[in-house]
């Protein structure tokens, strides 16, 4: 008896289902045609660098919902496969093509710009590897000397980011660790992407647009106004964002 | 070596072909070699500005299609030497703009000897503005003291800084803010956002503030560069202008509210 309570109990803790804001590339189709789609996207790829290796991302049909019946389903899991993406769902799918799309083994999402509850295919946050002496560790900090301006987005999934200057109103900064701007931060701010709890923010002045730590966020209209321009670090304590001036 | 100038906002309406217009002609009333290139393509205006609307022939576009060549299309100015205008076409779009077609329109001028070739961007941030700026060693940012101008600014900046080929190069695009129609007056009302606010938001290099003036308005219909008012606040702030870009250091002007005389305060004014 007691020890099937136990197992109960562990059962619990064996997981967790939860609503979570989560950052996903969103492929959007101009075309139906399979090898132009592959074509192009490998060139963009190229450009990414490893910025998109392994990222997850969802596919709209928004543009080509004409032509969608002509769209190789299967073979376009494939190709995103190929190129060293994580197909996650298609989404603007008309109904009457939904079970073909499900067939092909696709997810069908709902619309809406911002995707927030989706089945990720989680990854195992980054092993450290033991390196040897030639090849040094590639570095887990990102550092700008430069502001960040509106409509400039950093990425910097393997790590902490730190700005040494401002960041702008319409920027967006994505650490997989923690983030410090040793300035006036205005933008969004979203630390632990990959869900480190742990992940903290700090700022010289606070006047960010939204922060996030491992998917939990805050509007600046929800601040707490004496906040506001002070400087502050920001982290997670059982679950719940908390800002305290430093 | 000719030096290529990017005047360039995000946002419309705030002064960047009036820019355009009075720093070409200032550099080339300072004896610099100077060609101005309107990139707003299909709303063709800086021929207007500079009162040569009735000589254009050929365009831009006719030069990067090569139907004609780029000593057909410029156009001298009458009345500062050394100044040469090469206007936009009103009748075809953006889309025929070419990366090459603009390195090579600029490569041309660079071999004809040009110190300074300026850029008069569209507004934006599409293709006219991403290829105005793409060969640019400098950019003149043109703002108004209002939150949507400053915020536009804020995104070219960021576009200077990766859409360009000094960036791609590593290197960097020089950055000037250039504050247009302001008015000390309805900044102390609070009104209009103080310069050192946006300077503090943009966090760039000032090299000049143009007083709101009416005068603007009146030399643009007239077809008569704004520098060429040397009685006019914003004329005489535009020649500050230059000179600083030319390495001058000159103090700031019409920052302040004017004060009012006597009679204007018994009787208001």
């Amino acid at each position: 008896m007691h020890e099937l309570k136990e197992q109960d109990a562990l059962k619990e803790n064996v997981l967790e289902l939860k609503g979570e804001m989560s950052l996903l590339n969103v492929l959007l189709l101009r075309t139906t045609e399979l090898a132009a789609i592959e074509k192009t996207l490998t060139e963009k790829l190229e450009k990414a660098g490893q910025l998109l290796n392994r990222s997850p991302i969802i596919v709209d049909c928004s543009t080509v919902v004409d032509q969608l019946a002509e769209l190789d389903f299967a073979g376009l899991k494939q190709t995103l496969t190929q190129l060293g993406l994580v197909p996650v769902g298609l989404r603007q799918v008309p109904e009457n093509l939904e079970e073909q799309v499900q067939q092909s083994g696709w997810a069908i999402l709902r619309g809406g710009k911002a995707i927030a509850q989706v089945p990720v295919e989680t990854e195992a946050a980054p092993q450290i590897t033991p390196q040897s002496d030639s090849e040094p560790m590639p570095s887990r900090l990102m550092l700008l000397e430069r502001p960040v301006r509106s409509g400039q987005q950093v990425y910097f999934p393997h790590g902490d980011i730190v700005v040494m200057q401002q960041t702008s109103a319409g920027s967006e900064l994505l650490a997989g660790g923690s983030v410090h701007v040793y300035g006036t931060l205005r933008g969004r701010v979203l630390a632990g992407i990959q869900g480190d709890t742990m992940a903290r923010i700090f700022c010289q002045r606070l006047e960010a647009e939204l922060i996030a730590i491992a998917g939990r966020y805050k509007l600046l209209d929800e601040l707490d106004a004496s906040l506001k321009g002070q400087a502050v670090m920001v982290y997670l304590d059982d679950d719940k964002l908390k800002i305290v001036p430093i | 070596m000719s030096r290529i100038v990017v005047v360039t906002s995000g946002k419309g309406g705030v002064g960047k072909t009036t820019t355009s217009a009075a720093f070409a002609t200032g550099l080339a009333q300072k004896g610099f070699k100077t060609a101005v290139i309107d990139f707003d393509v299909g709303l063709r205006n800086l021929d207007l500005i500079m009162g040569c609307e009735r000589r254009v022939v050929y365009d831009l576009i006719n030069v990067i299609s090569g139907e004609a060549n780029i000593h057909q299309a410029l156009i001298k100015d009458k009345r500062v030497e050394n100044l040469f205008i090469l206007p936009a076409s009103q009748t075809r779009d953006k889309d025929a703009l070419t990366q090459e077609g603009v390195e090579a329109v600029i490569n041309s001028l660079k071999e004809d000897g040009f110190d300074f070739i300026v850029c008069d961007s569209p507004a934006g941030i599409e293709r006219g503005a991403a290829l105005a700026m793409y060969f640019a060693d400098d950019a003149i940012i043109v703002t108004n003291p209002e939150v949507s101008s400053v915020r536009d600014s804020d995104r070219i900046l960021g576009l200077l800084q990766s859409r360009t080929r000094k960036a791609e190069r590593g290197e960097q695009v020089r950055e000037h803010l250039l504050i247009t129609r302001y008015s000390p007056n309805r900044v102390a009302s609070g009104d209009m956002l103080a310069m050192e606010d946006i300077l503090e938001i943009l966090a760039v290099p000032l090299i000049g503030v143009i007083p709101e003036s009416g005068s603007v308005l009146q030399a643009s219909n007239s077809g008569v560069p704004v520098i060429m008012d040397k009685n006019s606040t914003a004329g005489q702030a535009y020649d500050d202008f230059v000179k600083r870009f030319l390495g001058e250091t000159v103090p700031h002007r019409f920052l302040e509210v004017e004060k009012k005389g006597f009679f204007k305060r018994l009787f208001g004014g």
